[in-house]
């Protein structure tokens, strides 16, 4: 698999870092699952953390922080093995998801629009990320838009295109306000990806204002 | 396992691949706590600075040290040296924590340091020491300006423009010193220059 839209360099850190929204850093992790460019690449940013925490001072601790440590030694292992594992409900959606997403609670298909269909994704303890599964008919033309905050999308299954490109399974297009676009979907087959929006706190945007009246974030 | 009680002479990069496999194989406590005394001060510092109150660093740095305890036979020194390691485990678990905080209600079972990592391809086949020596030159070669950016990004979740403000500096010159160092980072990574 050839993939020729990638996340940023900036994206790449961030998500190395730790610091990307929850949802936005699920759409990352199911690209760099797929893609070992990303996965090299993001190796070195999480090194550069790693060189950055070498070189971090040294904060103080509780004077008795190790001697706490050493006594949870024992007891932690257990806890640990003994610990249930989640099992998250995921609706059958007719697609492989990524393993990135197996963690997941994973809504079944509804209506949005002719031809066009979300799922709604939900990212253990992170509720309020804006996270959906899309599926859209084969050569379904979307509307005319452009972006107030950042959306990223990975293609699962089949094909998006606009006029800046094409976008196939593996591809991540990271849209933000400077993108103003009328996605069409490949005609050889229905369309799935994943999306995710930026920002915990109003949904703006295309995608904000088709899934407002209907979700509940 | 030796100990070494000097404060000033922290393990070399071999000396903690050590340490770690004789936790990991032997279950060696002594090993484990030369690990915790040189680590948890600087896992402690990088979580303050990414937002976390003393209280929280102070619990989420002794989180991160057991998770090391347990997953140390997870370690893989051919895929990441074991400062990289260990600062992926912060991350999640600092990560973990704010997820736990922000719904109480939630029983969140998830560690997200759980997850296993893809299986290694050909492509991702990059020596680890050699990748961590790179990291090191790349990150002394940058300007303070942009070493300051590096470590923003970093531990900080503000977005462009707060940093902007905190640095008393146009939100455009902040964004185009990330690129900088980004580009220059990338460039000595990939070994163009
Ligand atoms: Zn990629």
């Amino acid at each position: 698999m050839t993939i020729h839209h990638h996340p940023s360099d900036e994206t790449l850190l961030r998500h190395a870092a730790g610091t990307l929204s929850a949802g936005l850093a699920l759409v990352v992790a199911v690209h760099i699952e797929g893609c070992a460019a990303c996965r090299a690449r993001s190796a070195r940013f999480e090194a550069v953390g790693g060189e950055l925490l070498e070189d971090m001072p040294q904060a103080r601790l509780a004077p008795d922080a190790l001697g706490r440590a050493l006594e949870q030694l024992d007891l932690g292992s257990s806890a640990s093995s003994a610990r249930p594992t989640n099992v998250p409900r995921q609706a059958a959606l007719g697609i492989k998801l990524p393993q990135a997403m197996r963690q997941c609670e994973i809504g079944p298909w509804r209506w949005l629009g002719p031809g066009f269909k979300w799922s709604k994704v939900e990212i253990a303890g992170s509720p309020q990320a804006k996270v959906m599964l899309l599926k859209g008919r084969a050569g379904l033309r979307l509307p005319a838009h452009g972006h107030t905050d950042m959306e990223f999308m990975q293609i699962l299954f089949g094909s998006l295109s606009d006029e800046r490109g094409q976008y196939l399974p593996g591809d991540l297009d990271e849209a933000g306000s400077d993108v103003d676009h009328q996605p069409i979907v490949g005609t050889e087959s229905d369309c799935v990806c994943l999306a995710a929006l930026e920002g915990d706190t109003r949904l703006h945007g295309f995608l904000g204002r088709l899934l407002r009246p209907l979700v509940g974030f | 396992m030796k100990r070494v009680e000097k404060e000033d002479a922290p393990p070399s990069a071999d000396e903690q691949c050590q340490l770690i496999q004789a936790v990991a194989t032997a279950r060696d406590r002594s090993a484990f706590a030369e690990l915790f005394t040189h680590f948890a001060p600087r896992v402690k510092s990088f979580l303050m600075r990414s937002g976390l109150t003393d209280t929280i660093a102070e619990e989420v740095t002794q989180e991160t040290m057991l998770a090391m305890w347990r997953k140390a036979s997870y370690f893989d020194p051919s895929r990441a040296g074991l400062s990289t390691w260990i600062f992926t485990i912060a991350r999640n678990q600092r990560i973990d924590r704010l997820r736990r905080g922000r719904v109480q209600t939630t029983n969140s079972l998830f560690d997200p340091s759980d997850e296993q990592d893809a299986p290694l391809s050909g492509e991702d086949i990059t020596i680890a020491a050699e990748r961590e020596q790179q990291v090191r030159t790349a990150l002394g070669t940058l300007s303070d300006e942009q070493a300051t950016i590096v470590r923003l990004s970093y531990f900080s979740e503000k977005p462009h423009a707060e940093i902007a403000r905190e640095l008393g500096i146009p939100l455009g010159t902040v964004k185009s010193r990330i690129r900088l160092a980004l580009n220059r980072l990338r460039s000595l990574l990939d070994g163009d220059l």
